[in-house]
């Protein structure tokens, strides 16, 4: 036997659904019964069949009820239809309802072998057809992002163009919408595809140990530094270095690195030395670095610098219509690594899904659609599978860290007050002495002091 | 093949040649090097018989073979002379389940070729061994076989079981082997 199939025998009399359970084990198969459609549903729900014999005449839900909620819900699944003798005209109906094929009752051993490879033939040229269709769903994919809306054509488009190139990138747009994965497409598609990619989260760290990350350090260079290490700056050498949230860097940071970038050269910490480097740098934010750079808050040469070419990943808000396909790439993802096999979504929960706002973007979703696979108990997601999404009344701002929301109050009030720190201090309600802390530790400064 | 623990039980139900019972015993010896002894006649199965198709029910015999136990005989094959049928389908030469103690074998089909001719008894009792190897591999679990030139094969078509070999594939012999050990035949 060349082919094992997963086989359900649905029929209401027990004699003919063990004969058919029998004969199908012998011929290698893997089988189970039902003794009634609703049964049959509740497997399916449960477990992916290949193939369905069902018998037509079943009192509750008759076959041809069966054959359609199959075909409607696990298209999948191919349906043969048993039927007595006499009754071709309800097999001639099965077939137009999307019956794989029709065995009339008794049959001849051999017709079912003949039925069982020809539904294997059917589901082998459906395999086929699959896989091209797969090929053509990378069309719309570039390595792992995904998006058949315009406005991720266009980044797909632009993608090759800006990896010709080796100028900086600047990619903007909302905490989780994708902005590393561009990146890394960039990354790939470039000539240092061979070379290394670091990716590292600049508002993550602290500014001593991001200024180590990247510089590298010396034995003893600092407390805690018992080994001497390389910097990123030196070990991403040929390869694409990745700075995620760049708008969180210090004044000083935008400066050394600013350095670096002019001149290809490091000192790494502790040393007088410089060393050649050779990198290509991405940024990425999710700020409006230019408000920032009009404000003062942002170097402007340094922001020209690495902003040679830039790039904007659109919410998926405003690219509604990838969700469906968006959520299939998560539940295949997520069904393979927990091995729980679920493969649809309701159509219900789909356009809840698209009615949400995701204020936490694709990443969001991702996380939806994992929580919703592990406590999933069918092989279907239903809409109460999200109910741990509140839908909004209005859309909210991307989420933000109590710290960020802390600095750009304190930096309102401060801008409110025109920088007299003694006024800001009561209106914050905090002394003095806690402000200018806040203010240093924030690295806020007055417009005209960055001139 | 050796060091056989168990037998296998051949059971003539009815009236049933004794020279293909024997076939079948040194077809078994053969092939499995399992001893098969022919044990006492049964009746024919009457209890079976449906007279509306004017057949017997092969699962009806099957469920009162499996209702018998046979010292030192774990899997015992019933030999008959009579028209088998199970629900779906118009007929069988034979019947077993995977892994089951018991198993059918009609010689009522084997006997004439397609056009109704009736064949010679060499060619009777070969078939008639075919059949039972092929339904005491699915007693010890061996599933049907692509290969045409293995008794697994499965076939309704004389012409297609008279050209396969008396012999068991390379796979399938494997297949047969744990199957024997499993059920502790060996
Ligand atoms: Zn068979
Ligand atoms: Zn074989």
């Amino acid at each position: 036997m060349d082919e094992k199939l997963r086989i359900m025998v649905v029929d209401d009399e027990k004699i003919v659904r063990e004969s058919l359970y029998h004969w199908f084990r012998k011929a290698g198969h893997v089988v189970d019964m039902a003794a009634s459609g609703f049964e049959a549903l509740d497997k399916l729900d449960k477990t992916p069949f290949d193939v369905l014999f069902v018998d037509i005449k079943m009192p509750g839900m008759n076959g041809l009820e069966l054959l359609a909620k199959t075909k409607e819900e696990y298209p999948d699944a191919s349906v043969v239809i048993i039927t007595a003798y006499g009754s071709i005209e309800s097999a001639v109906q099965a077939m137009k309802a999307g019956a794989s094929d029709y065995l009339l009752k008794p049959f001849k051993p051999d017709q079912m072998a003949l039925v069982l490879e020809k539904v294997a033939i059917q589901r082998r040229q459906e395999d086929r057809y699959r896989y091209v269709k797969g090929l053509l769903d990378e069309v719309t994919r570039f390595d792992n992002i995904i998006g058949q809306a315009p406005v991720m054509q266009e980044i797909f488009d632009l993608i090759p163009e800006v990896a010709q190139s080796d100028s900086t990138v600047l990619i903007t747009g909302e905490t989780g919408t994708g902005k590393e994965l561009v990146a890394k497409a960039i990354h790939a598609k470039s000539l240092r595809a061979n070379g290394p990619f670091i990716a590292i989260n600049c508002g993550a760290m602290q500014e001593t140990l991001l200024e180590s990350e990247l510089f590298g350090h010396q034995k003893g260079a600092f407390t805690g530094a018992e080994q001497a290490r390389k910097g990123f700056l030196e070990v991403v050498s040929g390869g694409t270095l990745f700075l995620d949230e760049i708008g969180e860097i210090s004044p000083k940071m935008q400066i050394d690195l600013l350095r670096v970038i002019q001149e290809k050269k490091i000192i790494r910490i502790g040393e007088r030395e410089p060393i050649d480097v050779d990198f290509r740098l991405i940024s990425s934010t999710c700020r409006e670095l230019d408000k920032a750079v009009q404000e003062g808050r942002f170097r402007e040469d340094f922001f020209y610098r690495i902003n040679v070419i830039s790039l904007h990943v659109p919410p998926l808000r405003e690219r509604k219509e990838d969700i469906p396909l968006l959520v299939q790439h998560f539940l295949n993802k997520y069904s393979q690594e927990t091995t729980k096999q679920v493969n649809r979504v309701t159509d219900e929960a789909i356009s809840f899904l698209k009615r949400y706002d995701w204020p936490g973007n694709v990443r969001e979703l991702e996380n939806a659609i994992e929580r919703a696979v592990v406590l999933s108990k069918g092989r279907t997601l239903h809409l109460e599978d999200f109910s741990f999404l509140k839908p909004q009344k209005t859309r909210s701002a991307p989420p933000r860290t109590l710290r960020e929301i802390q600095k750009d109050y304190i930096h309102e009030i401060l801008i409110q007050e025109s920088w007299n720190v003694t006024q800001a201090a009561k209106v914050l309600g905090i002394n003095r002495v806690t402000l200018h802390k806040m203010i240093k530790r924030y690295n806020l400064q007055k417009p005209s002091d960055s001139n | 093949m050796a060091n056989p623990k168990g037998l296998i039980g051949i059971i003539p139900m009815g009236t049933v040649p004794k020279h293909a019972l024997e076939v079948i015993s040194d077809r078994i010896f053969d092939l499995l090097g399992i001893p098969a002894h022919i044990l006492n006649r049964v009746e024919n199965p009457s209890y079976a018989f449906d007279r509306k198709r004017g057949q017997y029910d092969a699962a009806q015999i099957m469920t009162a073979a499996e209702s018998m136990t046979w010292h030192d005989c774990p899997k015992t094959i019933w030999v008959l002379n009579v028209d088998l049928y199970i629900p779906i389908f118009t007929h069988v030469f034979g019947e077993a389940r995977d892994g089951g103690s018991c198993a059918l074998v009609s010689l009522y089909r084997l006997d004439s070729d397609a056009e109704g001719s009736p064949v010679s008894e060499e060619k009777l009792m070969a078939r008639a061994a075919k059949v039972a190897l092929h339904e005491i591999g699915h007693l010890f679990s061996v599933p049907h076989c692509t290969d045409y030139r293995c008794i697994m094969h499965f076939s309704t078509n004389l012409d297609v079981l008279d050209e396969i070999p008396m012999a068991f594939c390379h796979y399938c012999t494997a297949y047969l082997e744990e199957g024997v050990r499993r059920a502790g035949l060996r």
